[in-house]
């Protein structure tokens, strides 16, 4: 499933559909099922009594194309779960599955965004974007090439030949998006990309995502404890409690693409944001 | 303020304030000598040690230009020989076991007693002296390298494997970059220290160069000469230390400290 696929240009007014429809692609059912999927993955840090059980078993599925928004509050375990789907962390239980084979290495065809932008600081902005060329091997001057049209369509091409530190955190955070981006990943994974920006550049970053999503058609999980973020940016939301982590809710977001900043005022939008809150109050993650 | 008066500010403080120092302790120093008659053997003026300079002025260069060469040469090996060492002691814990004692033995023992050992091991002549440079500057590169190459943050050593990096692309592109401030801590000191390594040396093991000039002119009661040889190597040693900081600015236009004086530049000039 892509954007702007038949199932999107069908979508119900109401923006939500039952969580029934949704677990058809969450449920492990094929082996060969492409995408990045968690087979009842869990995850426990330490052993014995004194184990940490940071995620209870969990299955969760990334098929191409498809913006899956993670929301749940600090020390659920989201960061956790995306690590496994990384690659860079193996369940303690369970499996992580990459179009069906086991994942036991760092997967290469996503890119990932972490909360902090980890830019380094002895490149140029330039020079930081085109890192996974040069560790992958790619050909430089296509590389380039692509670089530079990443950082124009973020925004960020005039910073391009400056050092990370002469930039604000709104505009190293598009730079890093633009380096997990360059090798045309299938997916995107993003670990809380924005929560260090203020409301507004947090705003402008979720429409600007949204922007490069749709052109790339990347696929993207989304970890956020921004209620409303997960809701504009994702096609499914996955609600998840609070330590251990076990999800709550999947919630099917069918509201057309691109979407605009104004959907959130709207009332069936809000209806979405309200049944998560609820699911929050009702795990006693919030008191409302 | 307008840039004219900023660049006045900057000139008086940057240059008339160490000048005026200067000039003050020179004529100090003028008038002590004058005024007490000490002779110039036991005490010289400056002004008979700037003549001295001007007079010999071929004789201390091409001295001065030995003691540089035995200072480059020991100090580049020591640069090659502590950077491989420091690697190899930061990627493995059992090396990092088996040669750190050593290091510490070797930098405990005090160089100066050990360097007539050295004549004996190398022979009279730039051998010893390069050795002596060596064992002078060895140490804080090689401390600084294995402490900036753990420094790397985590972090960023898991987004390169994330990308799919083998342990020499997180040295390459992540772990030696990052030391790289450090290790030039670690060269700032060695690189003062050579030009001390290598006059010791010249002390004992040779016939040429500053050192040597230095000893033999004390031993022939030329004071002044000597004067001159001390003044000739502190202005060497001063040039060495602006070298590493402009070697250091060019190599990390990044770091901080940089920041920092662009900065100030820039709202100087503003």
């Amino acid at each position: 499933m892509s954007y702007g696929s038949p199932h999107d240009a069908t979508a119900s007014l109401s923006g939500v559909t039952s969580p029934g429809a949704a677990s058809q692609d969450t449920a492990p059912d094929g082996d060969a099922a492409p995408g990045i999927a968690l087979l009842a993955a869990a995850k426990s840090f330490g052993h014995g009594p004194d184990a940490v059980h940071a995620l209870t078993p969990v299955s969760l599925s990334l098929p191409p194309g498809e913006a899956v928004s993670v929301v749940g509050p600090s020390g659920c375990g989201k960061s956790t779960l995306l690590r496994m789907m990384a690659g860079l962390e193996p369940p303690t239980e369970g499996s992580v599955r990459d179009g069906g084979s086991p994942v036991t290495k760092p997967l290469a065809d996503v890119g990932i965004v972490f909360q902090r932008d980890l830019l380094l600081d002895w490149r140029s902005v330039l020079d930081n974007v085109l890192l996974p060329a040069e560790i992958k091997g790619l050909e430089r001057t296509a590389a380039r090439t692509r670089a530079l049209d990443l950082l124009q369509r973020l925004g960020v091409a005039s910073f391009a030949d400056r050092y990370p530190w002469e930039l604000s955190g709104g505009m190293r955070q598009r730079a890093a998006i633009a380096r997990a981006l360059l090798p045309r990943p299938s997916f995107l994974l993003l670990d809380e990309p924005f929560s260090a920006l203020d409301a507004l550049m947090r705003d402008q970053m979720n429409v600007l995502l949204q922007e490069v999503q749709l052109a790339e058609g990347v696929g993207a999980l989304l970890i956020t404890h921004s209620i409303p973020e997960a809701v504009f940016l994702g096609d499914r939301v996955i609600v998840m409690s609070g330590r251990p982590g076990r999800i709550l809710d999947e919630i099917r977001v069918d509201f057309p693409r691109p979407r605009h900043l104004a959907l959130r005022e709207e009332e069936a939008f809000s209806r979405i944001v309200r049944r998560i809150r609820v699911q929050f109050e009702q795990a006693g993650v919030l008191v409302g | 303020m307008t840039a004219s008066r900023a660049l006045a500010r900057r000139l008086t403080s940057s240059i008339l304030a160490p000048a005026a120092s200067l000039l003050v302790v020179l004529l100090g120093w003028e008038v002590l000598v004058d005024t007490s008659h000490l002779p110039s053997y036991v005490f010289p003026s400056p002004m008979l040690v700037l003549g001295e300079m001007v007079d010999n002025a071929g004789l201390l260069l091409s001295e001065l230009a030995v003691t540089i060469a035995a200072a480059t040469a020991g100090f580049l090996i020591a640069l090659v020989l502590a950077v491989t060492a420091g690697a190899l002691i930061a990627a493995s814990r059992m090396l990092d076991r088996a040669l750190t004692p050593w290091l510490v033995v070797a930098h405990a023992v005090p160089k100066v007693v050990i360097a007539p050992l050295f004549l004996v091991w190398f022979g009279f002549g730039l051998k010893s002296e390069i050795f002596f440079v060596v064992t002078f500057t060895f140490f804080p590169t090689v401390v600084n390298t294995v402490a900036g190459l753990r420094s790397a943050d985590p972090d960023l050593v898991e987004l390169v494997r994330s990308m799919g990096a083998n342990q020499w692309q997180v040295l390459r592109k992540i772990r030696f970059p990052a030391a790289l401030p450090s290790i030039f801590s670690g060269i700032k000191i060695s690189i003062t220290l050579a030009p001390v390594g290598a006059v010791i040396g010249e002390f004992v093991a040779s016939n040429r160069g500053l050192g040597h000039l230095l000893i033999q002119s004390v031993g022939d009661m030329e004071t002044p000469l000597a004067f001159a040889a001390v003044t000739v190597f502190s202005i060497f040693g001063i040039a060495v230390w602006k070298f590493a900081e402009w070697l250091e600015r060019r190599a990390l236009p990044w770091h901080a400290s940089e920041r920092e004086r662009r900065r100030t530049l820039e709202q100087a000039a503003a």
